[in-house]
């Protein structure tokens, strides 16, 4: 984050803790989308992503002197919640781990693909991206914020051991293991299709 | 490089950037030799491209309209409650203050009150003291219902009236025309100086008096106030 967004957020959280709604919302679309985008991959559950965004959210509208600017960044202050936030939601619902996400209105797939390619391509790459989705969420916790982190947000290892806060060692190694029982996961998911229509 | 550091290692691609050149192209080394370690590579390299399509699916992901409108309302309340309350405190603080105000204004009065009445106790007994040095005699047998009978009390304010006065040895009823009347507060037996007969019984007794006074600030007439 540049230092003029970061005085920026500053300015823009003193207003809102003084009641500037503006301000709020301004810093609400400011880093909700990361934050999102964060829960839902850890989560791999829209309506618990969007719950731990609105949490996160809710904890700096009501106390914002929670946040330290000396201490560092109000998007790595909210990510530091939200990671929280979705460590907990892990913890309390470890089997909820569902595969389809639906839209607001509850009909369809939430990850819309946007490339408009054949139907039977779109099919495959949407089973594709389950088949991964499927093998990320069904990684422990830890190693799957460092894939979240490494791979999917394409943090470096230094960003990344900082946003879960930890060395950079332990994200090297968590990435390691992650990247193993990644691989052997989606070998067994390749593997299915195939294995269900030799029994056929 | 083994296989064991290759695996540590060699997957991290550019991402690691601790990873010096030599570290790399000794990695890049050993996987053209290792063909456990070349398949483990392109392994991970086709999940990186499955992971990299969850990526993209995810990318433009956004947290729903309705959690902005829900935080925008609860962001209302709050604030709306915030400023209820520290009105309600401000109001409370600013009540509390006019109370203590009130107060000491009340006791600020009261103390000079009390102040005035002990200057004019101070003044009657003086008045007494003078009127003992002045002399004559008259024999007052009348009083007023304004009397307070009260020890510590002075009444203040005398009546205008000048019925019931009886005068002094030697003073003309003419003179008193334009006396003024003094109401003061005095022992008994200061009434000895105007020439009047005392009860020698009641001599230390305090009474009340109405004194007509002259122009030139004597006595000229005298009127012992009713006792309640």
């Amino acid at each position: 984050m540049r230092i003029v967004d970061q005085e920026n957020d500053d300015v823009l959280l003193r207003q809102a803790a003084k009641g500037d709604e503006e301000a709020f919302t301004f810093l609400y679309r400011r880093h909700q989308a990361a934050l999102y985008r964060f829960a839902l991959r850890m989560t791999g559950n829209a309506w618990a992503a969007e719950e731990i965004v609105q949490d996160v959210f809710m904890t700096l509208m009501r106390d914002p002197r929670k946040y330290d600017s000396t201490r560092g960044t109000l998007g790595g202050f909210l990510y530091g919640v939200a990671r929280n936030r979705v460590m907990k939601h892990l913890e309390r619902l470890p089997r909820e781990v569902p595969l389809e996400e639906k839209n607001e209105d509850g009909s369809g797939a939430g990850i819309v693909l946007k490339d408009p390619a054949t139907p039977a391509t779109w099919a495959e790459k949407r089973e594709r991206v389950a088949r991964v989705r499927a093998a990320v969420l069904e990684l422990p916790a830890e190693f799957r914020e460092a894939v979240v982190l490494c791979e999917l947000e394409e943090k470096s290892y230094e960003e990344a051991a900082q946003a879960a806060g930890c060395p950079i060692g332990t994200i090297r190694s968590r990435l390691h293991r992650a990247r193993a029982l990644l691989m052997a996961r989606l070998e067994i998911l390749r593997d299915l299709p195939r294995r269900a229509t030799v029994a056929k | 490089m083994k296989c064991e550091e290759f695996e540590a290692m060699g997957l991290d691609g550019g991402q690691d950037a601790s990873l010096s050149e030599a570290e790399r192209a000794a990695a890049a080394e050993h996987v053209n030799s290792c063909a456990r370690c070349a398949a483990l590579l392109s392994s991970w390299q086709a999940a990186r491209m499955e992971l990299q399509a969850l990526a993209e699916a995810t990318a433009d992901a956004q947290t729903p309209g309705r959690v902005e409108m829900r935080l925008r309302q609860e962001f209302r309340t709050q604030h709306k409650t915030l400023k209820v309350r520290r009105t309600a405190v401000a109001a409370a603080w600013a009540l509390a203050a006019a109370a203590v105000l009130i107060g000491a204004v009340g006791w600020v009065k009261w103390r000079d009150a009390q102040q005035v009445a002990g200057t004019n106790h101070s003044n009657t007994v003086t008045s007494a003291g003078n009127l003992s040095s002045n002399g004559g005699a008259a024999v007052p047998n009348s009083g007023t219902d304004e009397f307070n009978a009260d020890d510590n009390s002075v009444t203040l304010v005398a009546d205008n009236e000048s019925s019931n006065f009886t005068l002094l040895p030697g003073v003309q009823p003419s003179d008193i025309d334009d006396a003024e009347i003094l109401r003061v507060r005095m022992q008994r037996s200061a009434l000895e100086a105007f020439g009047l007969p005392v009860n020698e019984d009641l001599a230390n007794e305090w009474i009340q008096v109405d004194l007509l006074v002259g122009d030139d600030g004597s006595p000229q007439a005298v009127r012992l106030l009713q006792q309640e």
